[in-house]
């Protein structure tokens, strides 16, 4: 027992302890007062920088307030919520962003894995290839919204005039319904490859050696190794990179803006594309707020649940 | 123990012996799987290569259809346009570059200099409510920029912060603050609490022992921490547009973003402008590649 | 709450009503001294914003070399945002009540906006005791800087100022001489027909180029210009109305042409073409036809950037700049933009930026900024051979003047723009039938309108 308590007695001669108890005591008081000195700059940036906007946004929620035409706000209540989940506008943006989130989210999954799995097989230049497939991860969205849509033009881009090379049609990639949000899946895919690579490999690096040599004793088949050793192990790992990826995309904005902005029409209108259209073009700010609020709730809902199957999943 | 990544990148002594992989599965397979890497890594990779290509190619090349892959002209001129402008002295995309240097250098330091302690103070102490406050510190990444830039917008109106480098440090690192405590705690937690405590026996105070013995061991963590956050404060695209207007406070990708939309596209200067932006990220990356596994997991990776 | 409604009800009769001279949001624009204050003879920059484009830089240079003259404790800083961030850059400032410009120069649509909610100085004393108001076609003073909206072509001299113009602009035809002869054509079928000859004899080389892109003002500013060409209107100013009157049978017909005759003409996969890639279309030799502002057309003359010819002579030897082609009526879109006067500006600044206003719509000074390669507005410099020799398409600015149509420039031009904008862009690239899109507009634009008294709440 550290309870310096009863050591406060009136027997100086039994003070023994290699630390003195009025040390002791100070230390403990010193170690909170460390961590609430540590601590509380960062959170306190964080209230007023994080915390704080979000409540104010709140609060505009529930009125009419708007940023540019002045004036008091008036409380609206719910209204700008029902209006928000009762359009169809919205309802068409949360379907192009979930089509989005999980067609990109799926394919960089698959490719990242794979690239992490060749990777790991590899004896020779795995630190530089490793560290070749990480430069998309590291460009800004903007340089590479720009590239891409630079890259796509139907006319005098690249991609259009390899095709044609191999005797292949025009594609027109960025101008088509579907095409557009396919490369809008495309870009994103070909940017955060690279981020779920990284996690794959290390979750494969990270299989001890053992298993597979107790394994190869056995004369197991790849596959069954593959998925008896290697999937089990890297799988958690995979879903948070999975997590992760699914956050990040759902509040896309930037790539949407430099390479179609929304188009052709409003087909690659994303929620958070949309937001911004209702925040900066009508300056319908208590709107904006709500229809932000909301995407907040969706995300701290789904990663709530998804934390939730997660952990089951560990404890299985 | 956490995977160091030193691991996963480097081709350590630990694989020396051949992978059973490729005892028993022979050299076919092997082939095709070299063969699948090296088409991935060429499809990854065209694009920046492309990128390249096109920033020392002439303005009349950048067209061209078929386009050209090898024989063209090099010029250098559309990188002395990234620095110099058109009439002499420094361009405006130079002004954005040295803006990104302050705004990205000094909201990381800030970062770092804010979340390591606190990190380290998870870590060691038993505060109240833990879970909940770091879960709560990661959600507040949550949010996507789009709408919290629009209380941040009026609360900066208040406080005069608006256009001002100051309000893009302080969004930054408060955007980067949650990163920075939950990949340093990853950090901090591999450091065995014993060297504390035996420093403190020694007479040290907890904050002495902390910086004595605690932060020389947390250097290589911290800076694969702050190479993340440099990358965020780095790249950030939409709070800079938002918040900032003028010349001599923008940002790089703002900036190299208003380079189309105006009468010609110079896609040479694009592209010069977007590699020279690139090279500093792409090297500090290089430096702590050793680390980034562990950063781009949160700490998340353990057994 | 309900008062507030109610007030705003009547703020919107009365808007209908003629939008006379009370409308009760307009009083709030603060109001600019009808002469100017002393200026101060401390160093002083005086600080404009505008979108980046060769014009933003050409106002910079100019200024800084000619106004220096007059002033020479006064420095000019040009501030430019991308394109596509104009509007909100200006907008979030102006919504900030602080502003990092003196001078804002708004699109001529964006007046509205900024008029009601007081972000721009009323300058109509000031422009009565300073300008000689004669000296322009009035339409042009009334589309730069008049709030309520004239009408086309006219100017309303009992309605208040808010801006004078900085930079005057219209669509030019730009033609392939090489290609289909000297002569360009005169109405718009005929241009239709030239364009379809012109692609089928030149394979590899489109008919058309024009503006598709779903971005700034791209598509609607197209969709426009050929709903004036065919007789069609925007709206009713008078009753506010847009459903019934931008999707009458004129309007239907000029989406008809657009979509079922225009695009079939243009390059495959150019819906998501602006100034830029129209541009890029002409100096790479794929376009026979296209259409662009004037002032972006300057780079189609640097050999630099095309492979049309290896000098500018060699170029024009192919290029030829032309007026719009007329069919029911001869109506051009109006571009260009003008300046105001911030009303968060210190007042030194306001005083200087009243100053330099009035310089640059001097005689001499317009003149000056034409041969620097601007386009001024006074019909004394639009006439003169400074501005006629600047450019090859000058010539068809001076031509185009009285025939110039502007949007909406009502407070809710930004989400009525957007609208038309993605609508035609959808129709465009085969993402709506052109009917639906047309309707689509009509009704949401009037969505829009009727609901635009109301605050915050709305705007989904």
């Amino acid at each position: 027992m550290s309870d310096p308590a009863p050591l406060t007695t009136d027997r100086p001669g039994q003070v023994a302890s290699a630390t003195p108890p009025a040390r002791g005591r100070s230390r403990r008081l010193s170690d909170r007062g460390l961590a609430v000195a540590f601590i509380s700059p960062a959170l306190l940036l964080l209230l007023a920088m994080s915390v704080f906007p979000l409540l104010w946004a709140l609060y505009l929620s529930f009125t009419d307030y708007s940023a540019t035409r002045g004036g008091p706000a008036h409380f609206l209540w719910f209204e700008n919520y029902t209006a928000i989940l009762a359009s169809a506008q919205v309802h068409l943006r949360a379907l192009t962003t979930l089509i989005y989130v999980v067609g990109a989210v799926a394919l960089q999954t698959v490719l990242g894995f794979t690239i992490a799995y060749l990777i790991s097989r590899r004896t020779h230049g795995r630190g530089l290839l490793t560290t070749l497939f990480l430069v998309p991860m590291m460009l800004s969205p903007v340089v590479v919204g720009l590239f891409w849509r630079f890259m796509l033009d139907a006319q005098f881009g690249v991609i259009n005039s390899m095709l044609g090379s191999l005797g292949l049609g025009q594609v027109e990639w960025l101008t088509r319904q579907r095409t557009a949000l396919i490369s809008l899946i495309v870009v994103d895919t070909w940017q955060w490859t690279p981020f779920i690579m990284l996690i794959a490999l290390a979750g494969l690096t990270a299989v001890p050696k053992y298993l597979y040599e107790a394994a190869s004793i056995d004369r197991a088949s790849e596959w069954f190794r593959f998925r008896t050793i290697t999937l089990p192990l890297v799988w958690p790992l995979l879903l948070i990179a999975v997590l992760f990826r699914a956050i990040e995309a759902f509040r896309l904005f930037d790539l949407v803006y430099i390479l179609t902005s929304g188009g052709p029409g409003v087909s690659t209108e994303t929620l958070s594309f949309h937001v911004y259209k209702v925040a900066f073009l009508g300056f319908n700010t208590g709107t904006a707020s709500a229809y932000g609020i909301l995407m907040v709730l969706v995300v701290i809902v789904l990663t709530q649940l998804y934390l939730r199957y997660l952990n089951k999943l560990k404890e299985d | 123990m956490a995977v160091s990544a030193h691991e996963a990148v480097s081709p350590g002594p630990v694989r020396d012996h051949t992978p059973p992989a490729r005892r028993s599965g022979g050299r076919g397979r092997s082939v095709l799987e070299v063969a699948l890497l090296t088409v991935l890594a060429v499809v990854m990779l065209f694009p920046v290569l492309w990128m390249i290509e096109t920033s020392i190619k002439e303005n009349r090349d950048v067209y061209a259809i078929p386009a050209k892959f090898f024989d063209f002209k090099v010029t250098l001129d559309h990188f002395r346009d990234v620095f110099v402008a058109s009439g002499g002295g420094p361009s405006t995309l130079s002004v954005s570059f040295l803006n990104s240097v302050v705004v990205a250098g000094v909201s990381t330091v800030l970062a770092t200099v804010l979340g390591v302690p606190a990190a380290w103070a998870y870590s060691r102490f038993g505060v109240k409510a833990k879970k909940d406050q770091l879960f709560f510190i990661l959600s507040t990444r949550f949010m996507p920029p789009v709408v919290v830039v629009i209380p941040i917008f009026l609360m900066y109106r208040q406080a005069g912060l608006i256009n001002t480098q100051l309000g893009l440090i302080l969004i930054y690192a408060a955007f980067n603050v949650p990163f920075t405590i939950w990949m340093m705690k990853g950090f901090v937690d591999e450091v065995p609490p014993e060297y504390e405590d035996a420093a403190m026996l020694d007479g040290y105070t907890r904050l002495q022992a902390f910086r004595r013995y605690t932060l020389p061991l947390l250097l290589p963590g911290i800076a694969a921490t702050a190479v993340f956050a440099l990358i965020f404060s780095w790249n950030e695209f939409v709070f800079a547009i938002f918040l900032t207007s003028s010349d001599n406070v923008r940002t790089a990708p703002p900036a190299i973003a208003g380079l189309i939309g105006g009468t010609t596209v110079d896609w040479g200067l694009v592209a010069a402008a977007s590699v020279v932006f690139a090279l500093p990220v792409l090297v500090f990356a290089y430096l702590v590649r050793k680390h980034l596994v562990a950063g781009v997991t949160l700490g998340a990776v353990r057994r | 709450m309900r008062l507030a409604t109610a007030a705003m009800l009547v703020a919107t009769t009365v808007a209908a009503c003629g939008g006379g001279q009370d409308d009760g949001a307009k009083a709030s624009a603060p109001k600019a001294p009808a002469t100017i204050p002393e200026l101060t003879k401390d160093p002083l920059t005086l600080s404009f914003i505008w979108f980046d484009w060769p014009p933003a830089h050409a106002l910079e240079a100019f200024a800084n070399a000619e106004y220096k003259k007059e002033r020479p404790n006064a420095t000019i800083k040009v501030n430019t945002v991308p394109n596509a961030n104009w509007h909100d850059a200006m907008f979030t400032q102006f919504a900030a009540h602080k502003t990092d410009f003196d001078i804002p120069i708004l699109d001529s649509q964006h007046i509205g906006e900024a008029v009601t909610n007081g972000n721009i100085l009323d300058i109509t004393d000031f422009v009565k005791t300073n300008i000689d108001v004669k000296a322009y076609n009035p339409y042009l003073l009334a589309a730069y800087g008049q709030f309520p909206q004239a009408e086309t072509g006219k100017r309303d001299e009992n309605a208040s100022l808010y801006g004078l113009p900085l930079l005057g602009d219209t669509w030019t035809m730009i033609y392939r001489k090489d290609l289909i002869g000297d002569k360009p054509p005169q109405t718009w079928d005929q241009m239709i027909s030239v364009a379809e000859k012109c692609q089928k004899d030149h394979p590899g080389v489109s008919g058309l180029a024009f503006h598709q892109a779903n971005g700034s003002d791209a598509a609607a500013v197209t969709y426009n210009t050929v709903n004036g060409v065919y007789g069609g209107n925007l709206w009713n100013a008078k009753t506010r109305k847009i459903d019934g009157v931008i999707n009458d049978a004129a309007g239907q017909e000029a989406m008809d042409v657009l979509v079922n005759k225009m695009k079939p003409l243009t390059a495959k996969g150019s819906g998501n073409w602006f100034i830029d890639e129209v541009n890029a279309a002409v100096a790479q030799g794929k376009a026979c036809i296209a259409f662009n502002w004037i002032a972006a057309s300057g780079g189609l003359l640097d050999p630099k950037q095309s492979t049309l010819g290896t000098t500018r002579e060699q170029i024009l030897d192919k290029l030829g700049f032309a007026t719009l082609p007329s069919q029911k009526t001869n109506l051009v879109p109006l571009g260009g933009m003008g300046m105001h006067v911030s009303a968060y500006s210190p007042k030194a600044n306001q005083a200087e930026a009243l100053n330099f206003m009035k310089w640059f719509e001097r005689a001499d000074i317009q003149k000056k900024w034409a041969a620097a390669g601007g386009v001024p507005s006074r019909t004394d410099a639009l006439e003169s051979p400074e501005f006629l020799n600047a450019g090859p398409f000058n010539q068809v600015y001076t031509d185009s003047v009285a025939r110039m149509r502007d949007m909406w420039n009502v407070p809710e031009y930004a989400r009525l723009v957007d609208i038309e904008n993605t609508n035609v862009n959808a129709a465009l690239n085969g993402a709506k039938k052109p009917k639906d899109a047309l309707d689509d507009i009509a009704k949401e634009q009037q969505g829009v309108l009727d609901s635009g008294s109301r605050k915050g709440g709305g705007g989904l």
